[in-house]
């Protein structure tokens, strides 16, 4: 899978779990950027993600995971 | 040695000048010695611990990172981890569980009783032990490669501005300063002497004040009238922030004086708005690394359970919490009620956060003064749930006392009173200003030297006239 495809899909993940209809992904975001983006609401976000790809992530993948470009590059390299 | 020593006073600038006058090569070397030494001088016998603990941390990175395969790799970090925790295990939980285990067997008429050890906890013991935690976490989470110099491994553990009451660091920030030229730097140092000086003021004049206050009452409780109780339980936090607070911003000056950046423990917690902001704010380096090596991994494993998942690692985070507190049941009830304030917390945030939305009220004075009220109080009522000074019991009898608000509040010396005040409203001023106007009414970052010196003068002047210089003990050495 592309990652412009990936980073389409998450959009609607971030939309839907973030509960804002305007929100936009970028690379750069990280979850200082995002009212809500808490412990909490990540751990919805990652489970969110993992049953969308039908996909597992590791407690190593979710450390590093430091912005969405990260994320994607994770997504990335587990979908193809 | 504790900061507050005299001793303390007379060997801290004989590291200064000679940390300074030998090649800033071999710095490190000279770094260990005087932590070796100065962890020595506590309890001579625990260094064997220390050093135990420091091989171990050593072994076990260069072998998790040697191992391909994850699972393999997952095998030596519980392995690691295990060993690690046993000298903290046996020294602060074994006698706990053995009661436990004894009274549970004994009810069903098993008496099978093993000796009780009744062991000193060796200072620092959780806060080194933690720190070895995190760096096998942070070697098998690949953040770091594993150091294959012992000797910087045993300085990252016993560092002596932090191996008593931490801030908790991390090998990631700590290794490569460590392994850095260590040069003199003017305005780190000066920086470190300022911290130093609000520490001493923090615990000195602070904490120590409303300690002699707290003392008298946490003591002998049922003694007391409900307005005392409520006067005690509405400053018992401060004495927590200033003591712990305090400590943290010597340990972080006198690092900093050596030039070495550690990270802050504490973020004027009493202006935050709810628990869960406040948990943020407060011992910071102990929540970050609760957060990074208990909750995350928890939270994780339990993910597919959702709300309950998370609701479930929230509790069980805050029962180790508790535990590390103090291994007893009032501890344990005191994180249940957090547990219960920051899941509700947790549950209705969305709610919450589109009535605020909605009214637009996250910028109001009185909302915010209103928020800080709420979590200042509930914080301050937790430790009626437990804390170490009282049973659960005591706490039920004292918030009965409390409601009907009886009796005449109890003075034990007017002055002391008057400190306990002037204390408390200095550091709460400062904290208001730096939180809510942090770029006006400059004192203590003036661009005058002469208002700087005034400042701190100031604040030397009160710590020398009003310091508490006989109560010797931090609150959160027991850990």
């Amino acid at each position: 899978m592309e990652k412009s495809q990936i980073k389409d899909e998450l959009d609607n993940i971030f939309k839907k779990i973030f509960n804002n209809e305007t929100l936009e992904i970028s690379e750069n975001m990280s979850a200082n950027d995002v009212d809500n983006w808490d412990s909490l609401s990540h751990m919805l976000l990652i489970t969110e993600i993992e049953d969308h790809f039908s996909i597992k992530f590791k407690l190593r993948e979710l450390n590093k995971m430091k912005n969405v470009g990260v994320l994607i590059d994770i997504l990335s390299s587990k979908l193809n | 040695m504790v900061f507050t020593s005299f001793n303390f006073l007379i060997f801290f600038p004989i590291v200064i000048v000679l940390y300074y006058l030998i090649p800033s090569r071999i710095r490190w070397c000279f770094l260990l010695l005087t932590s070796i030494f100065f962890y020595a001088n506590v309890l001579p016998l625990y260094v064997i611990l220390l050093l135990f603990v420091s091989l171990i941390t050593y072994l076990f990175g260069i072998i998790i990172e040697r191992e391909k395969s994850d699972s393999k790799k997952e095998k030596f970090l519980i392995i690691g981890i295990i060993l690690v925790f046993l000298p903290l295990f046996i020294f602060k939980y074994y006698d706990f569980l053995n009661e436990m285990i004894f009274n549970f067997m004994d009810y069903f008429s098993i008496r099978f009783p093993l000796p009780k050890l009744n062991l000193l906890l060796p200072v620092g013991i959780s806060f080194y032990t933690f720190m070895a935690i995190g760096y096998l976490f942070d070697i098998y989470n690949e953040e770091i490669k594993a150091e294959k110099n012992i000797g910087l491994i045993t300085l990252f553990l016993s560092f002596f501005p932090l191996v008593l009451s931490g801030p908790i660091e991390r090998a990631p920030s700590m290794l490569p300063q460590f392994k850095s030229e260590l040069t003199f730097n003017y305005e780190k140092a000066v920086q470190g002497f300022k911290f130093i000086i609000w520490g001493y003021f923090m615990k000195l004049v602070v904490a120590d004040r409303i300690g002699i206050y707290t003392d008298v009452v946490l003591s002998n409780m049922e003694y007391h009238s409900g307005k005392t109780l409520l006067f005690t339980v509405l400053i018992y936090p401060l004495q927590l922030y200033a003591d712990l607070g305090g400590y943290s911003l010597i340990a972080i000056g006198v690092a900093g004086v050596l030039g070495i950046k550690v990270r802050r423990n504490f973020n004027r917690p009493f202006f935050a708005t709810t628990l869960s902001e406040f948990w943020r704010r407060w011992h910071m380096s102990l929540i970050s690394w609760i957060l990074d090596y208990v909750y995350t991994p928890l939270s994780f494993a339990f993910r597919r359970y959702k709300m309950k998942g998370v609701l479930l690692t929230v509790i069980l985070t805050l029962f180790i919490m508790g535990m590390w507190h103090g291994a007893t049941l009032t501890y344990l009830m005191w994180a249940l009620f957090q547990g219960v304030v920051l899941s509700f917390e947790a549950i209705t945030k969305n709610k919450k956060f589109a009535f605020e939305k909605k009214y637009n009220l996250s910028k109001k004075w009185w909302y915010i003064a209103f928020g800080i009220s709420i979590t200042y109080i509930l914080f301050a009522f937790s430790f009626l749930t437990g804390g170490n000074r009282h049973t659960f019991s005591e706490g039920i009898m004292a918030f009965e006392k409390i409601i009907n608000f009886s009796g005449s509040i109890f003075i034990d010396s007017p002055s002391n009173l008057i400190f306990i005040i002037l204390g408390a409203f200095i550091l709460l001023l400062k904290d208001f200003k730096e939180e809510f106007f942090s770029s006006r009414l400059l004192f203590f970052n003036n661009k005058l030297k002469i208002i700087r010196i005034l400042s701190y003068s100031f604040i030397i002047i009160l710590i020398l006239l009003i310091g508490v210089f006989d109560a010797g003990q931090f609150i959160y050495f027991k850990f």
